[in-house]
């Protein structure tokens, strides 16, 4: 017995330690920021919170559809197209195509603005190879601090609108990490009704670029779109919380940045 | 503060959960040996209820993985000691081999249902075009293991090398051992019934090398492997995603992630049956120094090559019938190895080329033993080995063989050595964690050997200086994200 006492204790001094310490928002030693080990956050969670702190039903302007649509059950084909942000949303988003029998593509252009896809006609031209029945957009996490916005990035947004034609579509907007300067504001003028998720005022837990979501939170973040989707987009399709995690869109196209 | 809601959690973390298995790195394992523990080390000079509590830990431990399949485990372990049992008292070669056949039978059987059953119809299926809707079944956890010790133990008994337990508890301790359970390494009857009969107390320098061992096991599995797993994964999800560089890049960090991740684990197995008293055989030997595909098998998931060796290709003929028999006996071990890390064609794919390679190697030796040992050619020997045995992990790891054609023909058809210095400045902490690992991999051994005596000898304080640092640096790389592009902007 005395001889396990030396192991038996540091083991329980760490666990104090830890359990301690994750009582504390955050501690810095010497300028560096010791992250918490979650231990009472774990003990005194509510059930089933999910890191999305406020819903953004609650903050959707004049975007909402005053009555619930019906569901379109049908298996779709959908296009999602954005930029770096799609690295989390897109595997979540694969997985209710998987688990509502949808088809999924997914374009990724890294570094990508309203202004990038607006000055192309990328849009049109991988609408035309896919022939998607529903597109998801994910733009405007680039240009959040632009300035003179409305003026400048008008017309590429409504030319991104207008390359999706009459399919239905959400845009899910940018996860600010700051107030922007006005690409909600202009996306949420342009679009549709009901065709606009505002992500703005959502918490998200941040990879260490302080900007992309965590891969979870990501995952999070479209649950809060599907979740969204039956009461307020103008087009709900079938939506059913998926048990995978993530799954494989059936195509990703991968596109550098402009130079 | 609320009470009720913190006990509601705790009950939660103590009860079965689905997508939670209970491994050695979660806090709740760590919390729970905790207190299991003292209670071990008060019963461990009462053998019989030692082998009571430690039992029901593991069955617990069990449960709390594989939920009611624990019941499966109690059930495999009745069944094969009462036939380990009725076996030693027949008189007649053919009962006793019937004995082995059955309990042989009804534990591959198991397996084959649970691992395979999905896999060979949708097979079939294929065959005779037919619409093939899989079974709706949950792979018991670590069932692989716990058959290969079950068999293991009857085909011993039937050879004479170990005798029957006396109790179905002795031989539910070996069978449920839960170090060793979920994971490996394999225990084999005849190395480790003997310890249970004798009951060893682990000495005091014992406990801190278990210690020392699991400190090395978080470090791989928990700090390394977790953390760049998360851009191998990218790589590997999106096969043509990314640059040839980038691509060579996930290939070689998944070479040194199946390698933390596995003998990281295996470390911390080792490691806590050490400061229970118990000795499992070591199951992972710096594989990635072999000159050669056979010194791989020698030094990888040692427990498992041995296993096959003695359960499969002894019994097989090995190389006893002749040379052609041999290939042949070699590649039949392999295959079998390869399907038993999976049921799907890739996984007998990689077991059927390392059973080639093997092949080709016994069937070099003559004409490779007239080569001169000298470095250059133990360097082009060491550099064959690693990259025949990195491009079959892609193979082991994507999701399709087109995945892996397209990842290996990214890396030969999209490589441009300029992205190296943004890839390393944009993915520093990736680069980092892997040249700490290929540096530690590559010191010689008996530096890591010296370094454990070292932390066995170090005062108490160091030691728990050393292992509050690992498991802070553990919490501080499990939030952290690898940078999944190689652009700064997005």
């Amino acid at each position: 017995m005395k001889k396990y006492f030396g192991f038996w204790a540091i083991l329980v001094i760490s666990f104090a330690i830890f359990l301690t310490l994750s009582g504390f928002d955050s501690i810095k030693v010497g300028g560096f920021e010791l992250r918490s080990s979650g231990m009472i956050d774990r003990l005194t969670k509510a059930p089933d919170t999910a890191v999305v702190a406020h819903d953004s039903l609650a903050c959707m302007p004049d975007t909402v559809v005053e009555q619930p649509k019906e569901v379109d059950e049908t298996p779709q084909t959908i296009l999602f197209i954005g930029d770096s942000m799609l690295e989390g949303l897109s595997p979540r988003l694969a997985a209710y195509a998987e688990a509502n029998g949808h088809t999924l593509y997914s374009v990724i252009w890294y570094s990508s603005t309203s202004e990038v896809w607006g000055e192309t006609t990328k849009l049109q031209e991988y609408i035309e190879e896919f022939k998607p029945t529903y597109v998801f957009i994910s733009l405007g996490a680039n240009e959040l601090f632009v300035r003179n916005i409305a003026e400048r990035r008008d017309k590429f947004v409504k030319n991104i609108i207008s390359q999706i034609g009459n399919l239905p579509y959400v845009w899910i907007g940018p996860p600010n990490w700051k107030p922007d300067t006005g690409i909600n504001d202009l996306i949420a003028k342009n679009a549709r009704n009901g065709s606009f998720f505002l992500s703005n005022g959502m918490h998200f837990d941040r990879a260490k670029d302080g900007a992309h979501p965590t891969r979870k939170s990501a995952g999070l973040w479209m649950d809060s779109v599907a979740r969204w989707m039956p009461e307020h987009a103008a087009h709900p399709i079938k939506m059913d919380k998926p048990e995978a995690a993530k799954a494989r869109p059936k195509r990703v196209i991968i596109l550098q940045p402009k130079k | 503060m609320d009470f009720s809601l913190i006990w509601h959690n705790i009950a939660e973390l103590l009860t079965y959960q689905k997508d939670a298995p209970m491994i050695f790195s979660s806090g709740i394992f760590w919390a729970l040996f905790i207190v299991f523990m003292p209670v071990y080390a008060m019963l461990k000079e009462r053998r019989w209820q030692m082998l009571v509590f430690v039992v029901a830990f593991s069955l617990y431990f069990y449960y709390k993985s594989s939920g009611v399949f624990f019941l499966l485990l109690v059930g495999t372990s009745l069944l094969d000691w009462t036939l380990s049992k009725v076996l030693v008292r027949q008189k007649t070669e053919l009962k006793r081999k019937l004995c082995v056949a059955v309990s042989v039978a009804a534990s591959l059987s198991v397996l084959c249902y649970f691992k395979y059953a999905n896999f060979f119809m949708w097979n079939w299926s294929m065959m005779v075009n037919g619409n093939f809707q899989p079974l709706d079944i949950i792979l018991p956890v670590g069932i692989s293991f716990y058959t290969f010790q079950s068999i293991s133990y009857i085909v011993d008994v039937y050879k004479g090398r170990v005798k029957p337990t006396d109790t179905w508890l002795e031989y539910a301790f070996f069978l449920s051992f839960f170090p060793a359970l979920v994971a490996g390494p394999i225990v084999r009857a005849d190395y480790f019934l003997p310890q249970i009969k004798d009951n060893t107390r682990a000495t005091q320098e014992e406990i801190y090398y278990g210690f020392w061992l699991i400190i090395l096991g978080v470090i791989k599995k928990s700090l390394i492997a977790d953390y760049i797993s998360q851009y191998n994964d990218l790589i590997f999800a999106n096969p043509t995603g990314y640059t040839g560089l980038e691509s060579l890049m996930g290939v070689i960090g998944y070479t040194m992630q199946i390698y933390c991740d596995f003998s990281g684990y295996s470390d911390m197995a080792i490691g806590i049956a050490l400061i229970m008293g118990f000795k499992l055989s070591a199951n992972f030997d710096f594989p990635y120094k072999s000159l050669n595909l056979t010194e791989f098998w020698r030094r990888w998931h040692i427990s498992l090559s041995s296993w096959l060796r003695d359960y499969v290709y002894i019994p097989l003929g090995g190389n006893r019938k002749g040379t052609f028999r041999t290939y042949v006996n070699n590649f039949l071990t392999m295959l079998i190895g390869g399907l038993w890390h999976g049921a799907a064609w890739k996984f007998v794919f990689w077991g059927a080329m390392h059973g080639a390679g093997l092949a080709v190697h016994k069937a070099s030796k003559p004409w490779l033993s007239r080569i001169p040992d000298k470095w250059w050619v133990r360097s082009v020997c060491w550099a064959i080995t690693i990259i025949y045995v990195s491009l079959l992990w892609v193979f082991f790891r994507a999701d399709s063989w087109m995945d892996s054609w397209l990842i290996i023909k990214n890396i030969f058809s999209n490589f441009h050595i300029d992205y190296l210095p943004v890839f390393v400045e944009v993915r520093y902490v990736w680069c980092i964690l892997m040249s700490v690992i290929i540096i530690a991999h590559a010191l010689p051994k008996r530096w890591w050997a010296l370094a454990g005596e070292r932390f066995v000898r170090s005062p108490w304080i160091v030691k728990l200086a050393v292992f509050l640092i690992v498991v802070q640096l553990v919490v501080q790389f499990m939030s952290e994200d690898v940078s999944p592009f190689i652009y700064f902007q997005f």
